[in-house]
This record gives structure tokens, C-alpha cells and sequence, in this order.
């Protein structure tokens, strides 16, 4: 019941430290796990862009009992991806990466306009804080997810469409690529 | 179940998805479905593509070694083993417009990017009439035309389509020792492949192994100039570093001192940029572009370096100095550096020597190589 089968070997999982800590952007704070560089980078890079479902597992093996845990009650909601890239991989993989997390699930965000952030500048970027709206049902408590955080806007955007509708909300972001604040 | 793309058929590696099964083995690759179709490659050859124009004239030896190797090509493969500088792309053209000539598809893979987009320029200048496309990571809108030139990575985008596939440098890294990549390169061609590299590993055994193939060999370089067989030097480590510091006093040409890690890198930088004007070099060094461009113009004398500088960069009147520590390097490695010396037609040609701890097996290897190399060079010049 304690064991469960690792996707990864011995290896690859102790080169994949967690680094559990709250990082605050604009006043609004987040958990994260993992700094976004060396093996989970590169592990998520082949999972996101490779489309490689096997390693869906990976990230959260160690932390789907501790979330759960840690935000009872809550319920997870997923940043969308553009419909093109979720078309593409088959799956969307947020939804993959959380899937063992046992916490109900809902899809309550949807994109006003189809962004992706890939090669965009911090200006750009920005634009994704008011490209969301709120398609849920009004909840008492939402965790919302994503992969990376690098500028924090999506988190914001959507933080900011979904605190009508929701009493309280909490932020979770797997890493955190600390470089482009400011 | 087996992997259209990587040869790959072990059942450990077949993931089953949304979408189905698809490969892990070449999954960086992108997602490659079981059932997926390999999308055909559809591309019409243009006529008069074929006609090729050097700017200089190709010597004796260069023009009897195409010829042979065109010739080996209706048998079988072709094993292209050629020294440092010997001018393996020349020898390729006359099979390359041999080939564009039938209206049949031609391309040239190797193995970094950079080579890449010099050697499409070049290609571009040779054939003058046909299309040449340069294919690498970070720039693949255009995958078709009548001569493709890509890094070996990029072959996964074409499947069974080439009558001619020209591998360069198949003892560089990304090739060497990499099963799953060898596998990609070979299921591109549906004809004729040519193994262009120096030496032969176990990895090119290998493969050489299962197909039909004939070595044409070429010990000649254009300035029939023998090979610069290094002095070599057995010491510990601390005492290598006088010896070192003695010879960088003593040195009259600009010299690349290659060392086997970063961190000697590092650290030999930061000891001798006290005494001597140098700088350094490695693979994901942020200012390496700007560092071996200083060094190239003759700003700094020495730059300490790892493999990085061990192909493609020519430069005159140069001395090689290998500090052959830890893992040491291999012989194709160790050929490629003491190839840097002497390239061009009227180099004067520089010193070379290897400091290790201990008389490696790749070192004794790398001496016979060289010896027998110049042997061929002398028979060549008496015929
Ligand atoms: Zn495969």
C-alpha cells in the first residue's frame, strides 16, 4: 500500500530534487516544487512538447498524497492550453500531470483569445493577465494549476476572473523559472 | 510491434497514449504513432540541378578518389575514409551530381549545426543551378529540395526517401555510440549511403556489419603535407603544469591547448591568463562564439578548450598541444585535433604533442594511424 511503482529509475529520480517553497509575485504568492532547469526541464520538455504520456506520473510521484493533504476541500482547476496544442498532443496535460491527485477536478477557465507564450516578450506576456474568463460555477475553494511560472501572468489573469466566484483561492505552479521578474 | 522510424522493437518501449501506441525510444524525436503513416516526401528533382563548379581545381588524388567512389556506389555502400582536411565534401560532388543527374534524391548529413549552414552555402556555390536546403534544429519550415543538407537529427523527417545519404563524421559526437540516431540516419535512405569519417568505432562496425559496403580511402591532403605526428609525454599531473607553463614560454605560433573538462578549463584559464594572453572555450560557454572569434583574429595566442574545438575550425600556422588527463579522450578525437594543424595549401604547419599520465591505448592507436597515414602520403608521391 506504502509502495508504489516509480516511472522513473533510481537515477533520474534523485537528479529530480524537490524544492518545495512560496514564491510572491505582484502580492499574490504560489507554491512551488521544482526550479525549472537540468532534468526537469528537460523531462517536462519531452512530455509537453514530445508528447511523451508516459511522463505524466513523473512530477507529482512524490507529492499527489502531500497536495492532497495540504489543500483539502479544495478544488483543482486547470490554466487552459491553446485548443491547437491540446488538439495536437491528444490530451491536455495539465489534467495528465494531476490526475493521481485525488482532489476534484473542474475545466473553469477558457482563453478569450488563442496565445501561446512560447517566444514571447514580457510585454506580450503581460497580455495573458486579461485573457481569461471564468466559465465555472461559483465555488467555496479553488486551487488553481499550472506547469511553469515565469512571468506569472497567466496565474494572475486567472486568479484575477475567478476571485468573483470563488471564497478562497489558492495558487500551485509545479516550478518556477526565476530569471525574468521585474 | 516495431518502430517504423528507430528500428526499435522491444515492447518495454511501446507506450500506449491517447492517440495509441507510439515509440519512447525515439520519442525526443517527436511522437511517432504505430499506425501513424510516415508522411511520403514528394519533391521533383529540377533539371541541369546537377552541374557543379569548383572555384579551384581539385588535385589528382581528389579527383581518382571520386571517381572510385562513385564507381563502388553502383555495388554497394561506401566506407569514405579520408584524413583531416583531405576534402571529404569535394570528393562527394561528382556522386552528388552523378545522382541529381538521374533526377534522384540526394543529402548530406552531419553531425552540428553550425557545419551545417557553412557547408549549404558552399554546396549552393558548387551546384549553382540546383536548390540547396539546409535543414537543422530552429530552422525547418523548408525540408524540401533538390539537395537537402541537415544535421543528423533532422533525417527523422524523412522516411525511406533518399537514393543518396551522405554521413559525415560518423565518429563525431552525436553519432558516435548513439544506436537510436544511426537507426533514424539509415531508414531515411532507401538507396545508397557514404560513411565519410576518419576512424572506424565500434558503433560504425556495427553497422557496417549488416550491409553490403566497399572503403575507398584517401591519406592525401591538398598540400601534400605528411600528417604532424605528435611528441608525446608522459607525466603527473603537477609536474605536467611546469611543463605546460615551459612549453606556452617557449611557443612561437598560436596554439589550442585541449583539456578533457570544463573545470580544467576553468582552472587552467584562470592559472595562465596571469602569464600569457589567452582565453577559453567550452560547449555551453556564454561567451564562446565571442572568445574563439578573438582567438581566430589573432587577439589571444592560447585558448584552452574541450572538444568543442576539435572539428571545423581551421586556422594558420597553428600548434596543438592535448592535455590527455582522466578519461583521456579517444582516438577519433585525438585524430581530429592533431588535424587542426598544417590544413591549409602553404601552412607552414605548427608542434604538436600529447601530455598524459600514462601511454593510453587510444594514444598508441592514434600513432599508428598517423604513421601509416604518412606512409600512404609517401607512396602517393613517388607513383
Ligand atoms: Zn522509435
Amino acid at each position: 500500500m506504502f509502495i508504489k511503482n516509480d516511472p522513473l529509475c533510481l537515477k533520474c529520480r534523485s537528479a529530480l530534487k524537490v524544492k518545495r517553497k512560496k514564491v510572491q509575485i505582484e502580492g499574490i504568492s504560489f507554491e512551488t516544487f521544482f526550479d525549472y532547469d537540468g532534468i526537469f526541464k528537460s523531462l517536462l520538455l519531452q512530455f509537453k512538447e514530445c508528447y511523451d504520456e508516459a511522463l505524466a506520473e513523473v512530477f507529482l510521484y512524490e507529492l499527489s498524497d502531500y497536495i492532497f493533504m495540504r489543500y483539502q476541500g479544495y478544488r483543482i482547476a486547470f490554466i487552459p492550453s491553446s485548443e491547437k496544442k491540446r488538439q495536437q498532443r491528444g490530451f491536455d496535460h495539465l489534467e495528465k500531470i494531476f490526475k493521481e491527485v485525488k482532489l476534484k477536478k473542474v475545466h473553469c477557465f477558457e482563453m478569450k483569445e488563442e496565445i501561446t507564450q512560447e517566444g514571447k516578450n514580457l510585454f506580450e506576456r503581460r497580455k495573458m493577465i486579461t485573457n481569461y474568463r471564468y466559465t465555472g460555477k461559483p465555488v467555496k475553494k479553488l486551487l488553481i494549476v499550472d506547469d511553469v511560472v515565469t512571468t506569472g501572468s497567466s496565474l494572475i489573469g486567472a486568479y484575477t476572473c475567478a476571485k468573483p466566484y470563488a471564497e478562497k483561492i489558492k495558487l500551485l505552479s509545479l516550478a518556477y523559472k526565476n530569471s525574468s521578474i521585474q | 510491434m516495431k518502430c517504423l522510424r528507430c528500428g526499435n522493437s522491444d515492447p518495454a518501449y511501446f507506450y500506449k497514449g491517447s492517440k495509441g501506441y507510439y515509440c519512447r525510444k525515439c520519442i525526443r524525436f517527436s511522437r511517432l504513432l504505430l499506425e501513424e503513416e510516415l508522411e511520403p516526401y514528394d519533391y521533383e528533382i529540377s533539371i541541369g540541378c546537377q552541374e557543379y563548379h569548383f572555384d579551384y581545381e581539385l588535385t589528382k588524388d581528389q579527383k581518382e578518389t571520386s571517381k572510385r567512389c562513385l564507381t563502388k556506389l553502383t555495388d554497394g555502400d561506401v566506407l569514405l575514409l579520408c584524413v583531416c582536411g583531405a576534402g571529404k565534401t569535394e570528393i562527394a560532388v561528382e556522386s552528388i551530381s552523378a545522382y541529381l543527374q538521374k533526377g534522384l534524391k540526394v543529402a548530406y548529413a552531419i553531425s552540428r549545426r553550425e557545419v551545417v549552414i557553412e557547408l549549404s552555402k558552399r554546396f549552393a556555390d558548387i551546384f549553382k543551378h540546383a536548390k540547396v536546403t539546409a535543414v537543422y534544429g530552429g530552422h525547418h519550415d523548408q525540408t524540401k529540395g533538390d539537395l537537402i543538407v541537415c544535421t543528423c537529427h533532422q533525417l527523422y523527417r524523412y522516411y525511406q526517401t533518399f537514393d543518396l545519404l551522405i554521413i559525415d563524421e560518423v565518429d563525431a559526437f552525436p553519432l558516435k555510440g548513439n544506436e537510436t540516431l544511426m537507426n533514424i540516419a539509415i531508414s531515411s535512405c532507401r538507396g545508397r549511403i557514404i560513411f565519410s569519417t576518419a576512424t572506424i568505432d565500434t558503433n560504425l562496425k556495427q553497422v557496417l556489419k549488416q550491409r553490403n559496403y566497399s572503403s575507398v580511402e584517401l591519406y592525401v591532403r591538398p598540400s601534400y603535407k605528411p600528417l604532424s605526428v605528435p611528441k608525446t609525454v608522459c607525466l603527473n599531473r603537477y609536474i605536467a603544469l611546469l611543463y605546460l607553463y615551459r612549453m606556452m614560454k617557449l611557443m612561437a605560433n598560436q596554439c589550442i591547448v585541449f583539456v578533457t573538462s570544463k573545470k580544467d578549463c576553468r582552472q587552467l584559464f584562470r592559472l595562465f591568463s596571469h602569464f600569457f594572453s589567452c582565453t577559453y572555450v567550452y560547449s555551453d560557454h556564454e561567451k564562446r562564439d565571442e572568445n574563439i572569434r578573438s582567438f581566430k583574429q589573432k587577439e589571444k595566442k592560447f585558448i584552452f578548450s574541450t572538444t568543442v574545438l576539435e572539428r571545423g575550425i581551421t586556422i594558420h600556422n597553428i600548434s596543438v598541444i592535448i592535455l590527455n588527463f582522466g578519461k583521456g579522450f579517444d582516438q577519433s578525437s585525438l585524430i581530429q585535433m592533431l588535424g587542426r594543424v598544417g590544413r591549409g595549401v602553404g601552412d607552414q604547419g605548427g608542434e604538436t604533442y600529447i601530455i598524459s599520465e600514462h601511454y593510453s591505448s587510444a594514444v598508441k592507436n592514434t600513432l599508428a594511424y598517423l604513421k601509416e597515414a604518412n606512409s600512404h602520403l609517401e607512396m602517393s608521391v613517388l607513383r
